[in-house]
This record gives C-alpha cells, sequence and structure tokens, in this order.
C-alpha cells in the first residue's frame, strides 16, 4: 500500500535522473548527463546552500528546542501551558505564511510603519541568508520541541540530582546527562535537517530573493520552464532523499537499540528548579521573546499588512488603512474567484486527508515504535525519513507520471485530475512526517496496558478501545490537526494535482499573490488562518466536552502508569 | 510428571518450547499444577519465566508444546486460545493499570459482559476494594496512588475477574520491604481464600518459600527442579538450584569416606584436620573434587574457647532485632553469610562452627560447575 | 458509593463512542462528493477540460457553459508554470483539451512535437497583430495582445519628457540604477521581452540566431554594467518602484496599468521603439478524442467571438483585462490604454526564439540576475 501512495510515484519521478525517455521526456534510455549538470551551476550551489543550511538550523533549533524543554518542563518558569501551547501553533503555520507576515510586517509602508517604526534597513537583512536561517530554525523548532521534551518527560530528576550530588557543575552535569537523551537529540537533529532541507516556502520565497537558491528552488526553477528539465530535477530529489541517510545513521548509532525514551517506568515526578522571583521573570521574558519573534512578528504582520491600503508602497502621504482587501474577499476582483468554495473545498481535503493519514501512520507508527530494531524497522524508518525529504512537487509530477500511464488508468484505475487522486497524493504527502510524529509517543504507551486488558477477558476491539485509545487519544487529534493544518496550506501539489473546476483555498489564494494582488491575497490567507484556527479551536473543545476526565489526564508525552 | 490433563490439574504444559528469533526462551518445559494449588517459579532473569507465564497468559505463542488450562488445550499444534478467551487474571510486575480509569473502573474491569447487574457490580468492586485494604481510594487515579496502593488495585481486579487462575508476574518486586511482606500476606491468603490455582514469578527465594505449595525453579529455559519448597530447599537437584534457594556459603572439600547411603564425612580443602558430616543428595563417587554447599539455618557460632568444629573469623556482624546475623571467614576465601547467634560477636574475634549434618550438602563438582 | 462515579462514566465512554459514530459519518459525508464526482465524471467519458492562466478564465468558462448548455466545460485554472509540467507529464496520455497562456513559444514547442490540433482559426476580423500572431499551420490563435518590454514609471521620479526616447538611451549615465526588470526563470512574460530585444537589436529575419543572440547578450551586459536590477515577478518589481530604488522597469504593459489604476496612481506606460506583442494564445490537443476537439472548437470560437471577448475584458478589471483585442473594431476596455495603433509592435517568431528559452535564461541567470 506504501508503494503505490507513495514509492510508485516517486520512482517514476526519480527513474527520470538517468532515464529521461521511460516517461517521453528525453530520448535516452540511460544517461548521466543530468546528474553532471544538476551539480553544477547554481543547482551545485543550491545543493550545497541547502546542505549547510539545513544543518545550521538542525543544531539551532535543536539546541533551542532543548532550552525550551528544559525551561517548561523542569523549572519554575511562568505560563508553563502557554508555550507548549504556542509550540503546537507555531507547528500549524507554514513557513511561506510565515514569510509573507515577515514580508508584510518590514515592507516599506507595511505593518511596522503603522506604529512608526522604520523597518526598512531590517527587510534588507531579512532577505538574506540571516532571515532564511531564522524562520527556518523557528520552523524547525517545534518538532525538535516534541521529540526532545517528550524524552526530557521519561528522564528522571535523579540522574541529574546523581551528578550534582557526585560534586559535578552545572556544565558537567549538562554533560552527563544529555546523552542520556542523545537519540532524542539525534532524532530532533534528523527531523530538523530532513524538515529544512525540504522546505520549499521559504526557498522559493526569501531564498530567492536573497539571491541565495536551495536546492528546493532550484528543483522548482529545473520545471518551471518549457520543456521542464525533469531529469536535473529528479536528481536534485535524489540527493535530497540521500542526504538524510547520514543524520538518520548518526540517530541509529546514537540509539544503539534503544528507541525513544522511557527511560524508567517508575520515574518520580522531577523536581523543578527555581528561579528567584527576578529570573522567573527574566527568563519568562525571554520565552515570550522567543514566541513574538517566532510567532507573533509574522501574524501581527500578516493581519495588519492586510489592512494597509498601499502594502508595501511607498508614497508620501504615510500609511493607509482600509478594509478593501477584505471588500475585495467579498467581490472579489477577479471574476468568479472567490474564497468560498477553494475554503470549503480545502477543509473537506483537510478532515478527509487528516483523518486517512491519522489511521495510517498510527499503525505503522506502532510498527516503528514497537522497538524491536530489526532490518524491517530500520528500512521503514530510513524510508519514513527520507520520505520528508522529498519536496511536494516530486511527490505531485511522480503522481501524474504513475497514475496517468495507460498501463494503471486504463487497466487499473483511473484517478488522474479526480478529487480522490489529489485526496491521496496529500495522504502521502503527510504519512511520513505524521508517522515520525506519533511512533514517539505511541512507543511510550507500555504493551502490558493492552496485554492486561486482554487477560482479563477483552477481546481486540474493546482492549483498543478502553485500554489503548484513551491513551493515545491527545495525540492523535494532535496529530490529525497537524495534518489539517498543513493540508489546508499545502501548495505544491495542490497545483498539479487539483481536479478541474475544484480548486483548494491555497491555489486561490496564490493565483492573487502572483497576480500582483497581494493586499488580497495577504487577506484571503489571515482569513484562512482564522478559520483553520476557528476549525482547531473547535476540534480541541469537541475532545475536551466528549472525553471521560480519565482521558485528559494523560501526560502530553504519553503514559506513566 | 507429565500425566496428560487430569481433571484435577488447573495447568498441563507439556514439551513447551519458545523461540525468539535466535534465542531459546523456553526449552521442553513440562509441568503441572493441581487446582487450588499456589506454584511459585523461581529463576534469575533471562531463565524463561515471564515468557512462561506469558505463553500461560496468552500473550506469548509457544513455538512448540501443549498448554492445556482447566483440561482444555489453549495452546498446541493447530491450536490457540486468545488471552481473553481462557478465563484468568493476572497481576503484572508494573501494575498495569489503565492511567485514564479510576480505581473503582479499573476494578469493575473484569466484570464487563458478566450477567451482573450493575448494582452487583457495583457492590463486588466496593467489597474488593475493601478486601484489598483501599475501600476509600475508588475515586482516585492510579497516579495519585502510591505503588502498594496501585498494586492492591492490581490485585482486586484480577480477583474481580472471579476466574480459576490467576497469574502473577513478579508483583511485589518495584514495592519497598514492608510494603512487600504486608501485600505477600495478603496475596497469599485471598488467592486462597477464592480458591484459585495460582501461579506465580519470582526471583525472590523468601518470597518463593512463603507463598508456595509447589516450586519450580527455572535455568536457561529449563526446568531444573519441580517440588514441594521443603524438597527444594533440602534436595536440591543441583548446585545452580541450591545457590539460588539460599546459602551460608560454599567451599571444597574432600570426601573421607561414606558413613551411610547419603551420608559421608568429608574435610575442607583448607582445613584438613577438620571432619564434618554431609548429606549427598546423589550418591557420590570416592574420588574426584566436591563441593560442600551450607544452608545458614544449620550453623551454629560457638565462642573459641569450644575446642570443637571448624575455626573461624568474625569479619562483619549485623543487628537483625531478635540477634545477630555474621559473616564468619572460615578459611582460605571461603565464608559463612547470614550466620545467627543470639548475642554478639565483635569483628575480627575468633570463632568456633559447628554444622548440623541435614543442613550440609555436598556433590560433585563438575555437577556444581555445571550451572555456574 | 460507587455509583455516583462508575455510573456516569460509562456513560460518558458511550458518549464518546456516539461522537466517534458521528464523526465516521461526518467524514463519510464530506468524503462522498468527491467519490460521487468521480463516478459520474467516469460514467460521463471524456470531457473538455481547459488549461488556463487567464485572470478572466474562469468568467469565460463560466459564460461559455451558460450559452452551451449540454456539454460542460471544466477549467484547470493555475499558474503557467504549473500547467505546462502537468501538460508535459502527461506525456502520450494527455487529459488538456484546451490551452490558454501568454505567450506563443509553449504552443510552437507543442506544435513540434505534433499535439496541437492545426486549422483552428476562427473566421473572424483579426488587425494588423493579431494576424501576425496567428501560427502559420493554424494551430494556435491569439485571442488578446499585451506588450511586453513597455517601460512602466513613476511620474513623481521622472517626467515623460526626460525618459529614454530609443533602447540605446537606456545604457546612459543619466539612467544608472534607475532601470529594473524581472527574472525570466522566474515571471512568464520576460523572456518574450529578452528574446523580443535581441530580435529587434540582432536585425533577425531569418537563418541563425547566433548574431542576434550575441547583440543581446552584449546589451544586456551593458544594461547590467549600468546598473540594471532584477527582481523576480512584476509584484517586486513595482514594489522597487514605489519604494524609490529604481524609477522605471520593462515590464509587461498590463501590470503597468494594473498598478496604475488600482494601487499606484502615478505609475504610467510608455512604449519605446519596438516592444514585443505578447498575445493571449489558445490551441487544442490533437490526441483528444474528435467530440472533444469538436467542443474546444466551439470554445475557441466563443472566446473570439464579441460575447467572449466582452467576458475577457470584465472577467479580471485591473489585471489581465487590460489588453488590446486582436479583432478589427474592438477596443481595449479601459482609457488609460492608448490604442493598439499607437504602439510600436514587433512580432516574433516563436519556432525561431522558444527552443533557445533554456539555452538564453541560463546565460542570463548567470551573468546577468547573479553576475
Amino acid at each position: 500500500m506504501l508503494g503505490l501512495l507513495i514509492v510508485a510515484p516517486v520512482v517514476s519521478f526519480l527513474l527520470l535522473a538517468t532515464s529521461p525517455r521511460l516517461f517521453q521526456q528525453g530520448a535516452s534510455y540511460f544517461t548521466l548527463r543530468y546528474i553532471r549538470e544538476a551539480l553544477s551551476g547554481s543547482t551545485g550551489r543550491g545543493i550545497f546552500d541547502s546542505l549547510w543550511v539545513s544543518t545550521l538550523v538542525a543544531v539551532f533549533s535543536t539546541a533551542l528546542a532543548t532550552l525550551v524543554a528544559w525551561l517548561v518542563q523542569r523549572t519554575n518558569v511562568y505560563g508553563r501551558r502557554v508555550w507548549g501551547f504556542l509550540m503546537w501553533l507555531l507547528l500549524l503555520v507554514p513557513t511561506w505564511m510565515m514569510t509573507l507576515g515577515w514580508g508584510d510586517l518590514l515592507q516599506p509602508y507595511g505593518a511596522a510603519t503603522i506604529v512608526g517604526v522604520n523597518s526598512h534597513w531590517l527587510y534588507g537583512e531579512f532577505f538574506g541568508p540571516l532571515g532564511i536561517v531564522a524562520v527556518l530554525t523557528t520552523a524547525a523548532l517545534p518538532f525538535a520541541y516534541f521529540i526532545v521534551s517528550a524524552a526530557m518527560h521519561g528522564l528522571g530528576s535523579e540522574f541529574e540530582d546523581a551528578a550534582r550530588i557526585h560534586g559535578a557543575g552545572r556544565v558537567r552535569t549538562m554533560r552527563t546527562v544529555l546523552p542520556i537523551i542523545a537519540p532524542a537529540l539525534w532524532s530532533a537533529l534528523a527531523i530538523g535537517f530532513a524538515e529544512t532541507m525540504s522546505d520549499f516556502g521559504v526557498a522559493f520565497t526569501l531564498g530567492y530573493h536573497a539571491n541565495f537558491p536551495m536546492a528546493t528552488y532550484t528543483l522548482f526553477a529545473a520545471i518551471s520552464n518549457f520543456p521542464a528539465n525533469f531529469s536535473v530535477a529528479a536528481v536534485i530529489a535524489l540527493i535530497l532523499i540521500v542526504s538524510t541517510i547520514p543524520p538518520i545513521a548518526l540517530q541509529a548509532r546514537a540509539a544503539r537499540g534503544r528507541s525513544y525514551a522511557v527511560i524508567s517506568g517508575r520515574t518520580r515526578t522531577p523536581r523543578r528548579r527555581e528561579f528567584g522571583p527576578v529570573a522567573r521573570l527574566g527568563v519568562t521574558a525571554g520565552l515570550a521573546a522567543l514566541f513574538v519573534f517566532a510567532l507573533g512578528a509574522p501574524i501581527v504582520g500578516a493581519v495588519a499588512g492586510s489592512f494597509v491600503r498601499n502594502l508595501g508602497i511607498y508614497t508620501a502621504s504615510g500609511v493607509h488603512l482600509t478594509t478593501a482587501a477584505y471588500q475585495a474577499i467579498v467581490h472579489p476582483s477577479i471574476t468568479g474567484k472567490s474564497i468560498g468554495a477553494p475554503l470549503a473545498l480545502s477543509n473537506q481535503l483537510g478532515v478527509v486527508v487528516a483523518t486517512a493519514t491519522g489511521v495510517l501512520a498510527y499503525v505503522l507508527g506502532r510498527r516503528l515504535g514497537a522497538g524491536h530494531g530489526g532490518w524491517g524497522q530500520r528500512v521503514t524508518d530510513v524510508f519514513l525519513l527520507g520520505s520528508v525529504a522529498i519536496p511536494g512537487i516530486v511527490l505531485g509530477v511522480g503522481y501524474i507520471f504513475f497514475y496517468n500511464l495507460s498501463a494503471i488508468s486504463t487497466h487499473l484505475v483511473s484517478l488522474y485530475q479526480t478529487l480522490p487522486l489529489l485526496m491521496l497524493a496529500l495522504t502521502a504527502n503527510a504519512l511520513p512526517g505524521q508517522t515520525r510524529f506519533l511512533a514517539g509517543p505511541l512507543a511510550q504507551v507500555q504493551p502490558s496496558l493492552a496485554e492486561a486488558a486482554r487477560v482479563h477477558g477483552a477481546r481486540r476491539w474493546r482492549t483498543w478501545r478502553v485500554a489503548q485509545l484513551p491513551l493515545v487519544a491527545r495525540i492523535l487529534v494532535w496529530g490529525w490537526l497537524l495534518t489539517f493544518a498543513k493540508t489546508i496550506s499545502e501548495l505544491a501539489i495542490s497545483q498539479v494535482l487539483y481536479p478541474p473546476s475544484q480548486q483548494p483555498v491555497s491555489v486561490t489564494i496564490q493565483a492573487y499573490l502572483g497576480n500582483d494582488q497581494l493586499g488580497t491575497g495577504t487577506a484571503m490567507t489571515v482569513l484562512t488562518l482564522v478559520e483553520m484556527l476557528g476549525v482547531i479551536g473547535v476540534v480541541l473543545g469537541l475532545f475536551r466536552l466528549l472525553t471521560p476526565r480519565g482521558w485528559r489526564r494523560i501526560g502530553w508525552s504519553g503514559v506513566r502508569s | 510428571m507429565t500425566s496428560p490433563s487430569a481433571p484435577s490439574s488447573a495447568v498441563v504444559l507439556e514439551g513447551v518450547r519458545k523461540e525468539f528469533s535466535a534465542k531459546v526462551a523456553l526449552d521442553d518445559v513440562s509441568l503441572d499444577v493441581p487446582a487450588g494449588a499456589f506454584l511459585v517459579l523461581l529463576g534469575p532473569s533471562g531463565s524463561g519465566k515471564t515468557t512462561l507465564l506469558r505463553c500461560l497468559a496468552g500473550i506469548e505463542r509457544p513455538t512448540s508444546g501443549i498448554v492445556s488450562i482447566d483440561g482444555r488445550v489453549v495452546a498446541g499444534p493447530g491450536v490457540f486460545v486468545a488471552p481473553e478467551r481462557r478465563r484468568l487474571a493476572m497481576v503484572f510486575q508494573d501494575y498495569a493499570l489503565w492511567p485514564h480509569l479510576s480505581v473503582a473502573r479499573n476494578v469493575a474491569f473484569p466484570l464487563a459482559g458478566t450477567s451482573r447487574t450493575k448494582g452487583e457490580r457495583t457492590r463486588l468492586v466496593g467489597d474488593l476494594l475493601e478486601r484489598v485494604g483501599i475501600g476509600h481510594l475508588a475515586e482516585r487515579f492510579p497516579n495519585e496512588l502510591s505503588g502498594g496502593e496501585q498494586q492492591r488495585v492490581a490485585l482486586a481486579r484480577a480477583l474481580a475477574a472471579d476466574v480459576g487462575l490467576v497469574l502473577f508476574d513478579e508483583p511485589l518486586s518495584n514495592l519497598d520491604a514492608d510494603r512487600r511482606e504486608q501485600l505477600r500476606v495478603e496475596i497469599a491468603t485471598l488467592t486462597r481464600a477464592v480458591g484459585a490455582t495460582a501461579v506465580y514469578i519470582t526471583h525472590d527465594q523468601s518470597e518463593a518459600f512463603a507463598l508456595a505449595d509447589r516450586i519450580g525453579v527455572l535455568n536457561h529455559g529449563r526446568l531444573v527442579q519441580l517440588g514441594a519448597p521443603e524438597e527444594i530447599y533440602r534436595r536440591p537437584a543441583s548446585a545452580f538450584v541450591a545457590r539460588f534457594t539460599g546459602l551460608a556459603g560454599e567451599f571444597p572439600v574432600r570426601v573421607v569416606e561414606p558413613v551411610g547411603r547419603h551420608l559421608f564425612r568429608v574435610t575442607p580443602l583448607f582445613a584438613p584436620a577438620t571432619t564434618l558430616s554431609a548429606r549427598a543428595v546423589e550418591p557420590l563417587g570416592r574420588d574426584g573434587d566436591v563441593r560442600l554447599f551450607v544452608r545458614s539455618a544449620g550453623v551454629t557460632l560457638l565462642p573459641e574457647t569450644v575446642r570443637d568444629g571448624l575455626p573461624g573469623t568474625i569479619r562483619d556482624v549485623a543487628f537483625t532485632g531478635r540477634g545477630y546475623e555474621h559473616v564468619v571467614e572460615v578459611g582460605l576465601g571461603a565464608t559463612l553469610a547470614k550466620v545467627f547467634s543470639a548475642s554478639r560477636y565483635e569483628r575480627n574475634a575468633a570463632v568456633r562452627i559447628t554444622l548440623d549434618p541435614e543442613s550440609c550438602l555436598v556433590m560433585p563438582a563438575d555437577v556444581a560447575e555445571e550451572s555456574r | 458509593m460507587h455509583t455516583t462515579t462508575i455510573t456516569p462514566g460509562i456513560r460518558r465512554g458511550r458518549r464518546a463512542t456516539l461522537s466517534a459514530a458521528a464523526a465516521v459519518a461526518a467524514l463519510a459525508t464530506l468524503a462522498w462528493p468527491a467519490v460521487r464526482a468521480y463516478a459520474s465524471a467516469k460514467a460521463s467519458g471524456p470531457t473538455l477540460v481547459v488549461y488556463s492562466a487567464q485572470g478572466y478564465d474562469s468568467a469565460v468558462v463560466t459564460a461559455f457553459n451558460k450559452t452551451n448548455p449540454g456539454f460542460t466545460v471544466t477549467l484547470n485554472d493555475n499558474s503557467t508554470g504549473p500547467l505546462l509540467q502537468q501538460i508535459q507529464a502527461e506525456g502520450s496520455h494527455p487529459k488538456w483539451g484546451v490551452l490558454w497562456v501568454d505567450g506563443s513559444q509553449a504552443f510552437a514547442a507543442l506544435d513540434r512535437q505534433g499535439k496541437l490540433l492545426r486549422g483552428i482559426v476562427p473566421k473572424v476580423p483579426f488587425n494588423v497583430v493579431g494576424r501576425a500572431n496567428i501560427a502559420r499551420d493554424g494551430s494556435f490563435v491569439p485571442t488578446g495582445l499585451t506588450a511586453t518590454g513597455a517601460l512602466v514609471y513613476d511620474s513623481s521620479q521622472i517626467s515623460a519628457a526626460k525618459l529614454p526616447k530609443t533602447w540605446a538611451d537606456l545604457l546612459k549615465p543619466e539612467y544608472a540604477h534607475m532601470l529594473g526588470m524581472n527574472d525570466p526563470t522566474q515571471s512568464g512574460p520576460t523572456y518574450p521581452l529578452i528574446a523580443g530585444l535581441m530580435n529587434y537589436l540582432g536585425h533577425y529575419t531569418h537563418g541563425s540566431t547566433a548574431a542576434a543572440v550575441k547583440a543581446g547578450e552584449a546589451y544586456f551586459a551593458k544594461l547590467k554594467h549600468n546598473g540594471l536590477v532584477i527582481n523576480a515577478t512584476n509584484g517586486p518589481t513595482l514594489g522597487a518602484i514605489q519604494s524609490h530604488t529604481i524609477a522605471m522597469a520593462i515590464i509587461q504593459s498590463s501590470a503597468g496599468y494594473g498598478a496604475e489604476i488600482s494601487t499606484s496612481p502615478t505609475m504610467r506606460v510608455a512604449y519605446l521603439n519596438p516592444v514585443t506583442a505578447l498575445p493571449g494564445t489558445i490551441g487544442i490537443d490533437r490526441l483528444m478524442p474528435v467530440t472533444v476537439q469538436k467542443e474546444a472548437r466551439r470554445f475557441v470560437d466563443y472566446v473570439l467571438s464579441p460575447a467572449g471577448q466582452h467576458v475577457m475584458q470584465t472577467g479580471d478589471p485591473q489585471g489581465d483585462s487590460l489588453f488590446w483585442p486582436v479583432l478589427e473594431g474592438e477596443t481595449p476596455a479601459n482609457k488609460v490604454i492608448p490604442a493598439l495603433a499607437s504602439v510600436p509592435m514587433q512580432t516574433t517568431n516563436p519556432y525561431v526564439w522558444g527552443p533557445l528559452e533554456n539555452q538564453i535564461n541560463a546565460w542570463f541567470t548567470k551573468n546577468i540576475t547573479n553576475g
């Protein structure tokens, strides 16, 4: 099943690297020409840039995530629940929205100007490697945070205590204790690396404007000419996938058979470090500053920007606030391109894709988390992380190649240009990340809980319903919301696979942004974000309302029995 | 020993083998447990006792062999009965209480699907909780309880199932010493009170002797001895069993002469002047190295002034409340531990030791080494 | 005593089961339209799908469907890039019936591959420039015209009188660091501009393009030397003018008019001699079944009818609707657009310049964008 969903389309695409004739894309059945082509010139530079940026971002985000996780779990910093929640929010906002928000904020006569801050100098800085690394780090931060935080959850403070008692200073204590959660740190590094390698939103916006080619962008550039050079794109895609192998190998070495981190089933509630009142306020302010930077600034930027009439326009008369952009949503300036139907369609896609992905990822994640460390598991692991690095456009075009093959479309099933195929592709796109997302928490549920139910007379279904579902319900709901949000904001696959006359909202927004109608595009983005957050709020509210009290006793990262 | 499933046997295992990829966890284990008996499986970690219990519960499926419960084959060639259809209950080492359910609902779990009315169930749950001494905690959630309390909940849940067979997977190993003692008594009395057959695994010999009607000793996936506690203690089948069921110490000896069919005079290699009487579990040849295994119960500590017995030196002394336990060095590297005396001997004091022949076992060294 | 807790707990559990069932039902309801649409699409056989990147396309398709009940045309509305990627990836099992995008070079390439239906030109009165942009074999037709390489400037920064008069003027020191343009790998209408300038500067008529390409490259190198600023697309380039980073840019005429009538009243459009015609072009898939081709022809006829032209001119009033009609007697929708006759417009041969796109864009990226 994974074969039809991910492997076949991606392999169809990758085959073009050396064999363009297979899908009528060139003259030869075998050539190395495109590999040479991809490794030289700006594509070569793009690969190099992506590699070092991804490495840097992985390191930064893991370090920052470890610090935040420690503060939230092990100190008396204020608002600990709030920070955890904001991490979730950060996870849900796609990078292109972040970039759009930052742009709107810092633009000449953007949102910052409303309050009288001249941000022009920063605008220049932001559109450079600095801005790229900053935005990508904030994007990778939540992934790293949830992995590290789960590990810290399982790490009793007795390890710290023991080190301190035996005379280790703060630094040596950290050096002693961190290796215990090393598998989690490596895991965070690997996922941060893969997510950054495959990110297109930032590469396309910031990377391009800064004359800073990144691999996903050069891949896009290779296929945006006509005729498109799918073969060079395939080589880049192959490099993206292969580049995730070293981090996984390092992660596997660090883990050495230990899977994620339930270090002890009997860990006591960890003691928190008590900051003094001043330090406590200071540290809290630091965390707040982090989230203002990561989340607040772009959101405020986009929201405020959508009310500026002359957004990004220099005139002598200053900024003008207006709701024109929102009126344009109700009365679209382009006939027939309102946001209503696309938004409804995207929500529908989001619900179906998130549910399908949730079920599949649950099944796969349990297998991955079962932790026998055998070959099968390792292959699945490599495959899943490698797939995280597959850009959406590769999957999208691969889907066209594979599902439009006459052997498939006439003899098996003719799905191309239908909603089901778009749903399949979006599911395939979300599945690898979602599986890795669920694997850790699922692995923490001790098997004895299900065994106890079976032994005491419960059949499989009741065992699952009573002794498993409640323990993982919360993480499943959050995973569902994550896929839901990512599906609504997904652009690359939607663009090439959406069925005629059924446009998802991201494509509609892109039509306005690409048609020089920044105000309307931003306003639609804000509206979509608000609607999305509304759905998320409703789902979380329903979860709270409908589930028994005990379900909510389960910690973020699984179970302590 | 492997009589076909007579109705009087609650559990019968015949040639049960379990492999995990290349590793053999259980190797040709056969045993039967009479109905209503309390069987304790004793063994070090990795001996296969947990695997055996999980095969009984139906959580694992044996690679080969037959498992019967109450005369019904539950695992065998072409047969495998799911755990929920085996009509048994189990107490887990990590308690396995569902953290999202209250104590009362945890205990009520096995009652679902029975013909009892809601009122009956509620009454029964209340009753059971009272019997394990935590009636006042019914509304709490597991993580609000101490380890001992949690395991009482698990015990109540197992008893609520009201089935003929209760399995215990090292239920006391996560508890503090005093809690362990209390709960052990409750397990022994309550299980017997409901008339259930019990299979209980542990690596703690004192727990085994305190609880068991019968003890099975496991090592490297094999059942090395099965018998009444007294038999295991007095006539261990191997040096491994002797060591694992509690020794004061052991040292090499030479056989001087047989005294009776099983009784020999031996002399320690480090003290050729002294002779001791000892029992052999199996007949001994005249030649070859043998080792003497000493149970602490048979060791008597005397002042040096008594000229009789083995000379020794006190290395350590510990106050136990009702008296003192000493560690006595009797010769080159040979020490006897847990040597009880009502009076205290100071460290480095010279003493004399006498050994009751009933507590001294001799075995050939090769047998002794075999299962090290 | 325990009743109080166990009972509500169980009831809540039931409620959770019920709500799970409700969720499943809701999900099925949501997924159902997709399945139904799929099933009905299968049942009704091949349909005409219009692949279009025009801002007014959904208005046109809606209007066409209204006047032609019985055969529903569906629209794949996308940017030009994804549309061409789809067509290329579809290979010999195409799903597109009509392609409708700006520029004719992609059509020339498709025609060479034998993928276009020939002889589709409707019998309507084309004007001179319109006629010049019809494929000789009748495989593609212009539906409207814009100019690429229009000089869009901010009249608050530079007055019309001080504007350059010729392409050569742009190399003068007085215009240093004042000019911008788009990146041809990012912005569809930019390669036609570059090709058009090469065509003009090399006095190309027929035969080898080598001399023309060389002349063009030399010209852009000099522009670069004179401080040419490259931005990705119209948006950032117009933004650069508005932020006074530059004063003028050579971009697509409709983008300049769009800015003038919406957000930047000081924006103006001027024309150096010559600018290059960028026709909105339409073509039909040769591999489609005859029934679909017949419908496609009707669609093309409709687009070039007075009714179709009217919808095109009103569908995207601040964007793509700001074009010159290709038909005699039709005038531009907005008064800011001058008469077509007043614009010095040349037409380049897409069969000649289309195949050079990758090579020239690569040169441009290396030496101008990143140079």
